[in-house]
């Protein structure tokens, strides 16, 4: 199936465009960090509804720049707000049928051999807890995300000197996994992406930051009725036991 | 190495091999202008020429999106032919071939400037025609140049990123080695990011050893 959706693929874009078949097949710009998920749950749509779906995957920043150049995108899936209201602004995206589709959490990881027990996030403070790793708590959302937290939770200043800052959130991952970070901050859906990880501390999602997943039918797009069809299998039943599954929080449309 | 991977490589090497033979016939052109013409804009076109070995390549690709998009200078153009260049193949061809022509220009160009004019002066007043001399006498002893400007043009095609994951995007019909290792590793998947890894620099390898060769022996 999957085999076949690829070379369906290639031979509509060895045409001229996507437009030769305009009802049978649904393109979807969705952010990197929900790709698998994506593809996932693309392939029980395309199952149940004979539907093909084509991923374009990629920043969410890069994602809206091409909507805004026209891209013939059917649904776009973004991981940032700022980014869907960027295409809103320009007119890219039918208002309506905006949602907001999934969260995700803030954890604190640690290396799954560290036998120390965390009791809270105060552990932080500890002495023996040396380096702690997180995305730059200037630049990188996770690690502003991280910093906010533990600015609200008046842990900052006890712990900013042993904050190692990285590039993202994979990077964190390795340091933490390496054994160079005691501690790091990542979302929940990151700990699956390393076996020797575990979850220390889950921040309360109302504690936390907002983060959230954004989806909505384009304007640009070929196949309106397709998009808006796949939306909606993406806020089903089936569909949220797969991104759960993934570690993502389904909002069905709700704010946390 | 599964059939997806396999794929991924292929296709690009496929992608990059077709966009260096698509830069040549212009790539050589604009080497021969710059090597042993002078005319106006020339300066201009030199600079434009360089500019995107100069721009960091997502710079590249967004001015690329901007005129080839649908909405773009050149993409409302064509599309009213029903052509649509961005999340195709085609688009990857296109960024490789705008990366890769400075490097083949660059090269090519250091060629023809080697190649002493009297030559050529000497066929002309044989009676040669000026496309004659230069199939003849310019282009074969430019030789080494434009064939080292290839691999580099070839290289570089077969590195592309930047510009290409914006205007090629990342889809099943479109993923390049540069922007499937950067998806695996995004993802968390690093086997596959490995592999790929492997494969690239051994292509990559083989391009560089097979131009040293020829280079040595003479072509």
């Amino acid at each position: 199936m999957y085999r076949s959706c690829i070379l369906v693929t290639l031979l509509v874009l060895g045409g001229c465009g996507r437009t030769q078949s305009p009802t049978t097949e649904v393109l979807v710009s969705a952010a990197i960090s929900i790709s698998e998920a994506m593809q996932h749950a693309a392939f029980e749509f395309e199952v149940a509804s004979g539907t093909t779906v084509t991923l374009n995957i990629g920043g969410s920043d890069t994602l809206a720049t091409q909507l805004i150049a026209g891209a013939n995108v059917d649904l776009f899936v973004s991981a940032d707000l700022r980014q869907m209201n960027r295409v809103e602004l320009d007119g890219g995206i039918l208002t309506a049928t905006k949602v907001n589709l999934l969260s995700n959490q803030l954890v604190l990881v640690t290396h799954g051999d560290n036998l120390r027990e965390f009791s809270g996030i105060g552990d932080l403070a500890d002495s023996n807890i040396r380096r702690v790793a997180m995305g730059d708590p200037d630049a990188v959302p996770a690690g502003v995300y991280a910093r906010q937290f533990l600015q609200v939770s008046g842990l900052w200043n006890a712990i900013r000197d042993k904050v190692v800052p990285m590039r993202n959130v994979r990077a964190v991952l390795a340091a933490v996994e390496a054994g160079n970070a005691d501690a790091g901050f990542v979302y929940r859906t990151d700990v699956r992406l390393a076996e020797s990880i575990e979850i220390a501390v889950a921040i309360p999602a109302g504690n936390g930051p907002e983060i959230l997943y954004v989806a909505a039918v384009t304007t640009n797009g070929p196949n309106e009725s397709g998009a808006r069809q796949l939306l909606d299998f993406l806020r089903s039943e089936a569909a949220t036991q797969i991104f759960e599954d993934y570690g993502f929080i389904v909002l069905n449309g709700g704010v946390p | 190495m599964n059939s997806d991977l396999l794929r991924v490589v292929v296709f690009s090497v496929g992608m990059a091999t077709i966009a260096t033979i698509v830069m040549l016939p212009p790539g050589i052109a604009l080497a021969w202008l710059l090597a042993r013409r002078s005319f106006p804009g020339r300066t201009v076109v030199e600079t434009l020429v360089t500019l995107p070995l100069v721009l960091p390549p997502v710079a590249t690709g967004l001015i690329l999106l901007r005129l080839f998009g649908r909405r773009g200078f050149i993409g409302k153009w064509l599309d009213q032919f029903g052509i649509d260049l961005v999340f195709t193949w085609k688009a990857v061809i296109l960024a490789m071939v705008v990366m890769g022509l400075p490097l083949l220009v660059r090269a090519a160009r250091n060629g023809f400037e080697q190649v002493d004019p009297r030559y050529e002066q000497i066929a002309a007043t044989l009676g040669a025609t000026p496309i004659r001399v230069f199939f003849t006498i310019s282009l074969p002893l430019a030789g080494r140049g434009v064939v080292a400007g290839s691999v580099l043009g070839f290289s570089r095609a077969l590195g592309e990123f930047g510009a290409t994951v914006m205007i090629a995007g990342m889809l099943p019909g479109t993923r390049t080695l540069s922007t499937s290792i950067y998806a695996y590793t995004q993802t968390g998947q690093d086997a596959p990011a490995t592999v790929l890894l492997v494969a690239a620099a051994a292509v990559a390898f083989s391009a560089v050893y097979i131009s040293n060769r020829l280079s040595t022996t003479g072509v």
